[in-house]
């Protein structure tokens, strides 16, 4: 394989003494896609926070583009290309949507225009605050600020939880744009698997903190006895959600 | 007795302003990276030494020792948080006290050692002085100065948070220092250089102040007291709040020595309980 954009090398991390993930190694090549799948508090967003730098890690490295960034501070990391959803969204209250993207835009083909003709319903809201906007509105700017840094890999923490049936069509539809039209790479939690297998190429699935299957999605997609065993999936059911 | 309403209203103003100078950079050191600054006063009384150094013993004019009253407490803040503030970031409310109160002591000593233990004189010059005549009102020429000085100061302080991609990084970093991070800002950086700004800030208000409340060694201590009232009662992290409560606690603190003078200094810490118990966290506090 060609030098990965993001590659985990026998990851141990955690919070203080605390060992939350252990044992991970995974690589996403560039424009590359990974589902990250799992129960409940088995370590998914810590896996991504561990990426950005926000947990210590006490083993193993993380390579960025063939270099060592385990010791790198988030925003080193934010800066080199690697764009962060929180699955909390996070947005800043006591900013407008507008100054919620500019407030990390950096250079490149995503700008204020660029992301309006994404999610236009941002262009109508832009002038209000963060604290004003529905659910599903700060999902779409959690993202589209990530996406103002001009990232090559977004880390997206569960973009879909708790979102409308019309406003998941809408997200899901974007983020195949950013990644078929753009080349934007991504790793994806998400508590749907089905949509987060059908958005993705590759997947792991993680148990107690280390990875217990991983698979390329669409195989994973058709593997019903694995994906109920390690995540208590039953297809039919999750599909007739959508 | 409308006149003197109106004066002491306007001293009051005047003598809010200052506080205001003097707090606004510990509002926002403690609302954005919650560091407990015990030491901010410090920065004051260096900047009042200085500009009474430069122009009783140097002869300097003492509208020239005022960027310089600023700029030597910013270095010298930037100094100390480089050194010691910056280990202490996330520790507990107590180490971070132990260090900054400790520093106020030896700041307080420091100043006893070179300049002794009195009152510190400073000469103004002669357009500073005495006092002008508007709609029929005296008012103090320096009193004028330091409210013209200081809106024009929270009038750039305010546009610079507000309209500059730096200011929205403050209020981004206030908001959510993680997220900020992990969107590339350096909030280090940012903290620091706003920590420097604010200290810079009192350093100048040091200098002003001494006109209307003196300079002595003991600065630091007298001073840290108001400038805590002011910044809980204005709400951690808020200009306008700082701006707001610097004024009404000014007012009061006249309007009490002046009308009440058998409360003498109390009337301040009343204003504080009652602003208090109606907004806990402020009057534009927001956590």
């Amino acid at each position: 394989m060609a030098e990965a954009l993001l590659a985990l090398e026998d990851v141990r991390a955690g919070y203080g003494d605390a060992i939350v993930l252990d044992g991970i190694t995974l690589a996403v090549p560039d424009g590359g896609s990974l589902a990250i799948l799992g129960r409940n508090g088995v370590g998914k967003s810590t896996l991504l926070l561990t990426i950005m730098g926000f947990t210590r890690v006490s083993r193993g490295a993380v390579m960025w583009r063939g270099r060592d960034i385990t010791r790198a501070g988030p925003h080193w990391r934010a800066r080199k290309g690697l764009g962060w959803v929180a699955q909390e969204r996070d947005i800043f209250p006591s900013l407008s949507v507008e100054e919620n993207l500019m407030v990390a835009s950096r250079p490149g083909r995503w700008d204020l225009g660029a992301i309006y003709g994404l999610f236009p319903r941002l262009r109508e809201r832009r002038a209000s605050r963060g604290n004003h906007l529905s659910g599903g509105e700060q999902q779409m700017l959690a993202i589209a600020r990530a996406l103002m840094t001009n990232p090559m890999l977004l880390l997206l923490d569960e973009p879909l939880e708790g979102l409308a049936p019309i406003i998941v069509e809408e997200l899901t539809g974007a983020i195949r744009r950013m990644t078929a039209d753009e080349g934007t790479a991504f790793v994806l939690v998400e508590q749907h698997a089905e949509v987060a297998l059908s958005l993705s190429a590759e997947a792991i699935v993680l148990e107690r903190g280390s990875i217990a299957h991983r698979a390329r999605s669409q195989d994973l997609l058709k593997d019903a006895a694995t994906l109920e065993r390690l995540i208590g999936l039953r297809l039919a059911e999750e599909a007739s959600g959508f | 007795m409308i006149a003197s309403a109106f004066g002491v209203l306007f001293d009051g103003f005047a003598y809010g302003m200052l506080l205001f100078l003097l707090s606004v950079g510990l509002s926002v050191t403690l609302g954005m990276m919650n560091f407990v600054n015990l030491a901010h006063c410090s920065f004051a009384m260096l900047g009042g030494f200085v500009t009474v150094t430069l122009t009783n013993d140097l002869g300097w004019p003492f509208l020239a020792s005022l960027p310089l009253a600023f700029l030597s407490a910013a270095l010298v803040s930037i100094a100390l948080e480089r050194v010691l503030y910056r280990r202490l970031y996330g520790a507990s409310d107590l180490a971070q006290c132990l260090l900054t109160i400790g520093i106020v002591f030896v700041s307080v000593a420091v100043a006893a050692y070179i300049y002794g233990t009195i009152q510190q004189p400073v000469n103004l010059p002669s357009y500073l002085r005495g006092s002008v005549a508007i709609m029929g009102q005296s008012l103090g020429v320096y009193r004028l100065f330091l409210i013209g000085v200081s809106i024009v100061i929270t009038a750039v302080l305010v546009a610079a948070l507000e309209f500059t991609r730096f200011g929205a990084q403050v209020r981004a970093a206030v908001d959510n220092q993680r997220m900020a991070r992990g969107l590339g800002i350096d909030v280090d950086r940012v903290f620091a250089v706003t920590f420097a700004l604010g200290s810079g800030l009192a350093g100048l208000g040091g200098a002003l102040a001494i006109e209307i409340v003196g300079l002595d060694h003991a600065f630091a201590f007298t001073y840290l007291i108001y400038v805590l009232i002011v910044v809980a009662v204005g709400g951690l992290g808020s200009i306008a709040g700082s701006f707001v409560a610097a004024s009404l606690l000014g007012i009061s603190d006249m309007a009490g020595k002046y009308y009440f003078p058998e409360l003498g200094a109390f009337l301040i810490y009343f204003v504080m309980v009652a602003l208090l118990m109606w907004r806990p966290l402020g009057l534009f506090g927001r956590r």
